[in-house]
């Protein structure tokens, strides 16, 4: 297996495992490697847009569709709350992991809150739904505010 | 990327924010969309959709037009 998926199994499977982000020292760790390559692999994920750092180069703020920081985006599953970058992402959560669970958000407008019973086939019917502010083409331009 | 309670609250936002209202998506197009992306990402051969790709899923879940395609240049 090439080191960059290493690097990037390492840092999601530790999202799905632990809901949080790793240190990178974690990941290091887990793939038998030192923190100067992981920090390396983590610049070439980045391009792939598998990754957005923080500021200081090393610390994980999104790992698609997990986030690395609270937000107001979460989701339960198997006995873990996990937090999503943005709506679509809770639903990416569940999507990922493979499991049931229950999306927690809030709609913008309102403030209502949402709790959406979410199954291995996606959630049941609802009138609440989603939208997004930036085109397609432009989402990587500003990830965050996207 | 948000959640509204429904369509009436989309206006409203949008409204109140000078914000251009977008097309709506349901919760089982987003599921679609969830699944498209995130499906295989804890597996080894996980890849993100490369922009034909993206404008197949798109259209597929019954997305059209110029907001959804990867490659617009209509949005400055």
């Amino acid at each position: 297996m090439e080191f960059d998926t290493q690097v990037k199994l390492a840092v999601y499977r530790h999202f799905a495992e632990t809901a949080k982000a790793p240190a990178v020292s974690e990941v290091a760790r887990r793939i038998w490697s030192d923190v100067e390559s992981v920090l390396a692999a983590y610049k070439r994920l980045r391009a792939q847009r598998l990754l957005v750092l923080e500021a200081d180069g090393k610390s994980i703020r999104m790992a698609p569709p997990f986030s690395g920081i609270p937000t107001q985006h979460s989701v339960e599953a198997g006995g873990l709350r996990y937090f999503a970058n943005c709506a679509w992402d809770t639903l990416g959560v569940l999507a990922a992991l493979h499991k049931p669970g229950t999306v927690h958000s809030r709609c913008e407008q309102s403030g209502e809150l949402l709790h959406l019973p979410v199954g291995l086939d996606g959630p049941g019917p609802t009138k609440w739904v989603f939208h997004c502010l930036v085109p397609a083409a432009k989402w990587w331009d500003d990830i965050v505010f996207t | 990327m948000l959640f509204f309670r429904s369509e009436e609250q989309v206006r409203e936002w949008c409204e109140v924010n000078g914000y251009p209202k977008r097309p709506l998506v349901r919760m089982d197009q987003l599921w679609g969309l969830a699944t498209a992306w995130y499906g295989t990402r804890l597996q080894e051969d996980a890849r993100r959709p490369q922009p034909e790709e993206m404008r197949a899923i798109f259209a597929g879940l019954g997305l059209h037009g110029e907001f959804w395609d990867p490659q617009s240049d209509s949005f400055g």
